[in-house]
């Protein structure tokens, strides 16, 4: 009498339907985090490679895409962390534009908002914005100019939520260090945001 | 004659509690650093203080919560940066060729 299980763990991984399935998927995904096409190609490869070796111990206990997600999270992170060892974080290297010409330089009003850069009210709701494509063009767009680690630890923050001790440890930085890039991301797509999708959205 | 003392009144204090805070720039730091941490007293004063007189930053605190809500709610559902994102058929047919010769 076979035992059902037996069964399960003889059937070989069908790695051509996976890649039909949940290849799209993966590499937005990854793109979404890498923002490098090359660099999500070969971890979206690297995922079904793993996930060929480990199929065993798989055994349908996740749904399938979120057994593949889960090893994509992996390599993700893998490369990050390959990417900073190979450029650290050297003295004076640039977290990001400070965009000083957003303040007013003289008194009696220096560190206030200069007036063609102060915020403006946006018009739109989270729920409307991730339904349009078009904003994630300008988005991405808006943070093409930051320097890798920055948009790095910008995305491992605000897309993937990890804690500030995950990030400094995967990008090589100090909390310090992690705090400056955090803000210096959110200063420059928060105006980059307004000028090319809020004011022209009106 | 009561309104207009009391806008007179409150614009004066608005004036000289914009002399005496943290200025915008050192604001907006600190409403980013809010993000990340928990914000000491003194700070959670000023950061207060600051926004009950600067619809500035405080539009400014506002969009930063919207960019993190839209951003985290993107995560599951990665959206397309390219015309027709996702692998290209010559990308696809490498992995498969890949993938075939390691069964």
């Amino acid at each position: 009498m076979n035992a059902p299980q037996g069964k399960f763990l003889d059937e070989s991984p069908d790695a051509g339907r996976w890649l039909d399935d949940h290849g799209d998927y993966l590499f937005k995904y990854a793109v979404f985090r890498l923002r490098d096409n090359t660099a999500a190609e070969d971890a979206v490869q690297e995922t079904f490679l793993a996930a060929l070796k480990a199929y065993k111990e798989f055994q349908g206990r996740a749904s399938e895409r979120t057994w593949l997600v889960g090893i994509l999270k992996h390599k993700i992170v893998d490369h990050f962390r390959r990417a900073m060892r190979e450029a650290p974080l050297g003295e004076g290297s640039d977290e990001g534009p400070e965009h000083r010409e957003f303040f007013e330089r003289p008194e009696p009003w220096q560190g206030h908002w200069n007036n063609n850069y102060a915020p403006n009210e946006w018009h739109a709701t989270p729920a409307e914005l991730i339904e349009r494509s078009d904003f994630w063009k300008v988005y991405n767009d808006c943070l093409s100019p930051l320097p890798q680690r920055t948009a790095s630890a910008f995305t491992l923050r605000e897309v993937d939520g990890l804690k500030s001790e995950e990030i400094c440890e995967i990008l090589s930085i100090k909390v310090n260090n992690l705090w400056v890039m955090l803000h210096r991301a959110r200063l420059h797509l928060r105006n980059c945001l307004e000028l090319n999708w809020f004011r022209r959205e009106q | 004659m009561a309104v207009k003392l009391y806008d007179k009144l409150k614009h004066s204090i608005r004036y000289w509690l914009l002399r005496r805070l943290p200025t915008c720039q050192q604001t907006v730091e600190k409403i980013s650093e809010s993000m990340e941490r928990s914000l000491s007293l003194q700070e959670r004063i000023n950061l207060k203080l600051h926004l009950w007189i600067c619809s500035w930053c405080q539009w400014y605190m506002e969009h930063l919560h919207i960019i993190r809500e839209t951003t985290r709610a993107k995560a599951d559902q990665p959206p397309d940066f390219i015309a027709g994102a996702g692998l290209s058929d010559e990308t696809r047919e490498r992995i498969r060729r890949r993938l075939t010769n390691q069964n």
